[in-house]
């Protein structure tokens, strides 16, 4: 029945969006990252049910990279990342965790104003999702300001390409094949230099808080 | 509809198991931390030898102080009469939600009150933290149940549960989810548990609703103890009757009353379980770390809310 | 053919990562950016003689044949300018074999990547081509590895990801402009001529076309080093080595920038050229005002180029979106002025870095005593980048100027000349104090590398022959591509 199909997808969709919210409200490190892990997985499953209710079978594929890459693979090399350079289990972020949670309340709203006229456009079983993903994406870009650790810059821009991708699956059904695996073998690219960045600052600064990255200036 | 006798017995029945629900729980940890426990029924004899012992009042106390049992115990038995727990008739054209949160918060507002009215260290400060705590947490359980009362167009609590339970699967809606979790943690928080206060500690560093019974002793304690029993099982009746009320009995025949006692109770026992875990797997909050949590139910209430309107 | 062009800078960054001699590694570099540069030649004449040329996922018209030229030529004299640059480093010590090679095939991997960008149809392989260039010029921004450098590189990843993940977004819309309307997957939709031929018969949204184009804006426009979204430029060229801000400088911003063409043309078949002439307009000032400022605060005279990019830049993005013949001719001309002129500063640079060792402006007098030769060249290019006669800027810069006053752009233009001539009087005063004066240093005289001089005086031949007169074939050239535009009429 069409109405549980859509009731599921939107449940995930709420699902992602939950996640990025716990992602602010975490404290721990280790916390971020399982829960990033689980937004991923949501989102693969987001994909495969599309996937299901469209016909498009090269959705699964997609849904099958996101949950492979994103969900296991992606969180294995993070932890990995932190546990030898013994990164320290606090989140430090440069806001507190109440006014966090309320501006990323904000921002959902924000993001609800901005994509309302974009829903009325054209018919999709899944455009109410892309006020979501757009939160999502915006929540990212939050964590990525206010959080001074360099690993949780990397994690906030890898919910933002979450949020993305929820947005294309909203929108259009995803892109054609060769671009979206494009798009994760770039992503996968992206964390692993990332990670040996994160090392390097590490090893050079010996603080992974980024707050110290302020030699440059004029 | 309404019927009622039905109604006024089942506000009698919330009435009448709501220490049991109490003694369950302290049961419950008690084997989780691998002790014996007292008996279940152990609330019962509590209140029992409470009711029989004279009950003493400082002499720095106002009328206040002896009459704020008796307006907890009234706000108690009318939510009672609104709450639909195991029938949907309640007397909910008495008042609807807005006029049952209002209820709780007059027997938060005159606990607190009487608390500061000896004039005792404990009872300002378990009155100044319960006020901290309900000041996130009112907006959040307002936001929460308002998200259903959008979904199904009414705001009375047994309309709500009415079409919730008949409606099927059409909706079954993310706020639903959303609205619970927020609903859940303003339920630790409102009824004093693991992780928002300890109930079963004494110590002044870590309690709060504690603290506001100081004062209390004899009849009186036994009606604060009672209704604040009440507030737990109400809050639970809530819970479900709001958010998932399946097997709620919706008309008036002997064999959808009988499943429907049997679905709360088994819904009950569920929600109980979880918050003997919780209350055993998790160190209460430092009260400086209270807000973040209180925050996190604001925004799930706000979320489901906002699902409301976007999905 | 064009799978060939692709494939040579591969082919070459896996030569110089195999091979371990120093004059090895060098001669493949070269030997490669000379075919690229061959094939190049040959492709765009084909291009512009005979029309655009579409191959499966690459399709190549004349703006990216003028931007493949453009790219193949910078990095064939960067790769010339390296042998000189890094083996001069490399002989005090400062590095090893290892990251010599690793330098020269990161250097093509960088090119391959930036190739790519121009021979692209898709628009979906062009962002990934895009985000390919952070990450390939990641290691080396960062291949010093002190510091500064580690810092330079860390804000440059994230600033650069953060706008590109917007800019994908904004391709995502593009994409939905069109497919939203006729719902399902369409294969063909990510194509830019796909998306050019349904705009200009009006059948994409135009809503979420303008909201597309304002994040492909910002997004791209953050690669581009445009204001408010620069912050990572100064830090980024001025700690990366010499030879890779040159290619920063000169082709990298342009390469982002011609992803912004792409976009721009598309809205602009669509809803007309105002919106988002108007948008570039206005981040073209803004740069155009940021980069004035902190020209007159440098203290190092890297990151006092890097402004100058970042002026340039805002002038390109001025130019397009005045619009019209004279704006986009002018702006064309601006890129190709522009990645002469830098390559040619910042080789200069490269020069005093290796002879005083310091990146401090304050440290640096006297340059004309100690490196006669540099010291003319350097300040040939100084007057050339801040826009004099007869060099080649002053010449785009003023087709832009007439342009902005043709098109009743009134107060933009005067903007524009205001920011002109503070950039020039501090910019001058800065080179002036370099290059006149005693030396800082008791240094031995003469020039550092004779092969990167005279790189820089075939550049500085370039830039004034350019200056004073437009050969025919540019001048055809880059009437061609104006007409790609439209709103560029005559």
């Amino acid at each position: 029945m069409a109405t549980i199909d859509n009731n599921l997808v939107n449940g995930l969709a709420a699902l992602v969006l939950l996640a990025a919210f716990a992602l602010v409200a975490s404290q721990r490190m280790q916390t971020i990252v399982r829960v990033f892990a689980l937004q991923s997985l949501a989102l693969g499953l987001l994909a495969a049910c599309v996937a299901y209710i469209t016909g498009y079978s090269h959705i699964y594929i997609v849904a099958a990279l996101t949950i492979v890459l994103k969900a296991l693979l992606i969180p294995r090399i993070l932890t990995y990342v932190m546990q030898r350079i013994q990164v320290t289990k606090e989140v430090e972020p440069s806001v507190n965790t109440p006014s966090s949670l309320l501006i990323a309340g904000a921002l959902a709203v924000v993001a609800y104003y901005v994509t309302e006229p974009l829903i009325m456009v054209g018919t999709s079983i899944t455009k109410n999702v892309l006020a979501l993903s757009l939160a999502v994406l915006l929540i990212g870009l939050f964590v990525m300001i206010t959080r001074r650790k360099a690993i949780t810059q990397v994690i906030g821009l890898l919910v933002m390409e979450n949020g993305l991708f929820m947005a294309a699956i909203s929108i259009t059904y995803g892109m054609p094949l060769i671009v979206e695996l494009g798009i994760f073998f770039d992503v996968l690219v992206a964390v692993l230099i990332m990670g040996v960045f994160v090392f390097r600052i590490k090893g050079t600064f010996e603080t992974l808080d980024t707050s110290f990255l302020r030699r440059l200036r004029d | 509809m309404v019927n009622l006798p039905l109604a006024i017995i089942q506000a009698v029945v919330l009435v009448s198991i709501a220490p049991l629900v109490t003694g369950i729980i302290r049961k419950l940890k008690a084997l989780l931390q691998s002790r014996r426990g007292p008996p279940i029924w152990q609330p019962y004899y509590d209140l029992q030898k409470l009711f029989r012992k004279d009950s003493i009042v400082s002499h720095d106390a106002s009328w206040l102080t002896r009459i704020t049992p008796f307006v907890c115990m009234t706000a108690m038995l009318l939510a009672a009469l609104l709450v639909p727990a195991f029938t949907t008739s309640s007397l909910g054209f008495l008042g609807d939600l807005i006029v049952l949160v209002y209820l709780f918060a007059m027997f938060r507002f005159f606990m607190a009150l009487a608390a500061l009215d000896a004039g005792s260290a404990f009872g300002g400060m378990g009155s100044s933290r319960e006020m901290m705590v309900s000041s996130v947490i009112e907006p959040a359980i307002l936001m929460a149940i308002f998200s259903t009362a959008l979904l199904t167009g009414t705001t009375d609590l047994s309309g709500i549960a009415n079409t919730l339970a008949t409606s099927g699967w059409e909706l079954v809606v993310p706020s639903l989810f959303l609205g619970f979790g927020a609903f859940f943690i303003a339920l630790l928080a409102e009824n004093a548990r693991v992780p928002v206060d300890n109930p079963a500690t004494h110590l002044e560093l870590t309690m709060i609703h504690e603290g506001m019974l100081l004062e209390y002793s004899g009849k009186d304690l036994a009606l604060m103890e009672l209704s604040s029993m009440m507030k737990l099982v109400l809050f639970l009746a809530i819970a479900w009757s709001a958010f998932f009320p399946w097997g709620i009995a919706t008309q008036l025949t002997l064999g959808s009353v009988a499943l429907g006692l049997l679905v709360f109770a088994l819904k009950l026992i569920a929600l109980v379980v979880v918050i003997a875990l919780i209350e055993s797997s998790m160190a209460k909050m430092r009260l400086f770390k209270l807000p973040n949590l209180l925050t996190v139910s604001f925004i799930l209430a706000f979320l489901a809310v906002m699902s409301f309107y976007v999905l | 053919m064009i799978e060939v062009l692709v494939l040579i800078p591969v082919l070459t960054a896996v030569a110089c990562y195999f091979l371990n001699r120093r004059h090895w590694i060098e001669l493949a570099s070269t030997l490669g950016a000379g075919l690229l540069m061959a094939a190049s030649v040959a492709i765009s004449y084909q291009v512009f003689t005979s029309g655009p040329i579409q191959e499966g996922i690459f399709y190549l018209d004349q703006l990216s044949a003028y931007m493949l030229m453009l790219v193949a030529f910078v990095d064939f004299l960067v790769a010339i300018y390296s042998v000189g640059y890094m083996g001069k480093e490399y002989e005090e010590k400062l590095f090893g074999l290892g990251r010599l090679r690793a330098f020269y095939s990161l250097l093509q991997v960088l090119v391959f990547t930036m190739v790519l960008v121009v021979c692209s149809n898709n628009l979906g392989i062009m962002w990934i081509a895009i985000e390919g260039t952070t990450l390939a010029s990641a290691f080396l921004v960062g291949f010093y590895n002190t510091e500064n450098s580690l810092e330079a590189t860390w804000k440059y990843i994230i600033i650069c990801s953060v706008g590109i993940t917007l800019a994908l977004l904004g391709t995502i819309l593009a994409y939905a402009s069109l497919v939203v309307l006729v719902p399902g997957e369409s294969g063909g939709a990510l194509d830019w001529t796909t998306l050019v031929q349904a705009a200009q018969l009006k059948q994409l949204d135009p809503t979420i076309l303008r909201i597309s184009f304002i994040l492909v804006l910002v997004g791209y426009g953050t690669k581009v080093g445009l204001a408010p979204m620069h912050t990572w430029l100064p830090d980024a060229h001025s700690q990366a080595p010499t030879p890779i801000s040159a290619m920063l400088s000169g082709v990298l911003l342009n390469c982002a920038m011609y992803g912004i063409l792409r976009f721009h043309i598309i809205t602009s078949a669509q809803i007309g050229p105002g919106f988002s002439g108007t948008l570039l307009l206005l981040f073209g000032v803004l740069s155009l005002a940021v980069a004035a400022t902190f020209i007159i605060l440098a203290k190092d005279y890297k990151r006092l180029l890097a402004y100058s990019s970042i002026e340039h830049m805002g002038i390109v993005s001025l130019g397009f979106g005045i619009g019209g013949f004279f704006g986009i001719f002018g702006a064309l001309l601006q890129m190709l002025n522009h990645a002469v002129t830098k390559s040619l500063l910042f080789f200069g640079s490269g020069q005093v870095l290796l002879k005083y060792k310091t990146k401090d402006m304050s440290e640096v007098s006297g340059m004309a005593k100690v490196m006669p030769v540099t010291a003319t060249l350097f300040l040939a290019g100084a007057l050339a980048i801040t826009g004099c006669p007869p060099f080649s800027i002053f010449l785009s810069e003023f087709t832009i100027l007439y342009g902005g006053l043709t098109t009743d752009h009134l107060l933009v233009s005067a903007l524009y000349l205001f920011f002109l001539a503070v950039i020039f009087a501090a910019f001058m005063y800065h080179v002036g104090k370099m290059v006149f004066g005693t030396p800082s240093q008791p240094l031995p005289r003469g020039e550092v590398s004779r092969i990167c001089v005279s790189v820089m005086i075939v550049l500085v031949v370039l830039t004034v022959v350019l200056g004073v007169f437009i050969p025919t074939f540019l001048n055809d050239a880059l009437t061609q591509i104006v007409h790609l535009f439209s709103g560029g009429a005559a």
